[in-house]
């Protein structure tokens, strides 16, 4: 008998306490990668009970959310195998500067004035939903659920580089929306000059 | 970083102002772009913008979380595969 292994109810109770308080961030990130409730809530399903069955193979201490992301990524992955193949675009110095760019046109035309009302959560999130793959699982992960660039591209199985300029497109692609949505709400004027680069 | 070294350009620091608001740039590199942004009246409201952009972004995590029933279902799920504490 292998003593390092805790009898069944200790390993339940580690598991309760350790992975179960993680359901609403899981939650979160299987809603970004299937984009519909249904599938979310079986991905959900899937993720603990692999996570449960694997329970021996989580290392204590280390970051059982992280664990959790990449086993629920990898469950959504087996589902649906077609979204191995993604194209990226490398260059996050250039998406980076585009970013600063349309921040600069938000803050001309008056849209960022958005970003302080409290109201705008739910326009993020719909946005957030709209954000194609694999743009948006990754946004979810660092802007939302606080994961490290590191971690996002643990979970995701992708280079950091990737994780960056995944991350840098999605925010401009999400600044957009916001861009929209703040003319359509009367808060941003239409036809403003566009910025120049020189202005960056 | 030594104040003797060069100011940042603002192409440089913008470059780095996502990395920089992530917290994700060396110490160094952190004190430098920091240093640009104090100073540069043209490149701080960029750095603000972000900021507000990303604290705005990270809110909606109240704005969804797992339904009761799913919960549910999980939890039963986890019952049936030997788990007996809930």
């Amino acid at each position: 008998m292998n003593d390092s292994v805790p009898p069944a109810d200790a390993r339940d109770v580690e598991f309760a306490r350790d992975a179960l308080p993680y359901m609403d961030d899981v939650y979160r990130f299987a809603y970004s990668l299937t984009r519909n409730a249904a599938d979310a809530d079986d991905l959900v399903q899937e993720t603990y009970l692999r996570a449960f069955r694997s329970w021996h193979t989580f290392q204590p201490g280390s970051d059982a959310r992280r664990w959790l992301f990449t086993i629920c990524r990898n469950a959504f992955l087996r589902s649906r195998e077609k979204l191995r193949h993604e194209v990226d675009v490398e260059d996050s110095d250039m998406e980076t500067l585009a970013a600063v760019m349309n921040q600069g046109e938000m803050r001309k035309d008056g849209s960022d004035q958005l970003l302080s009302r409290v109201d705008l959560a739910p326009a993020l999130t719909k946005a957030l939903d709209e954000l194609a793959e694999p743009f948006r699982s990754t946004v979810i992960l660092v802007d939302v659920e606080d994961q490290s660039y590191d971690a996002a591209s643990e979970v995701l199985g992708v280079p950091v580089g990737t994780v960056r300029s995944r991350l840098f497109r999605g925010r401009r692609q999400l600044q957009e929306k916001l861009r929209a949505y703040a003319r359509d709400a009367g808060f941003a004027s239409a036809g403003n000059p566009a910025q120049e680069p020189n202005d960056v | 970083m030594s104040d003797d070294m060069p100011m940042l350009d603002c192409r440089s620091a913008m470059q780095q102002l996502w990395d920089y608001v992530d917290g994700e740039l060396t110490a160094e590199r952190m004190q430098a772009v920091e240093r640009h942004l104090d100073a540069c009246a043209n490149c701080h409201p960029h750095a603000e913008f972000a900021e507000r952009f990303l604290a705005a972004l990270h809110q909606t995590r109240e704005d969804r979380s797992c339904p009761q029933d799913v919960r549910a279902k999980v939890m039963a799920s986890l019952r049936d595969a030997g788990m007996k504490v809930t």
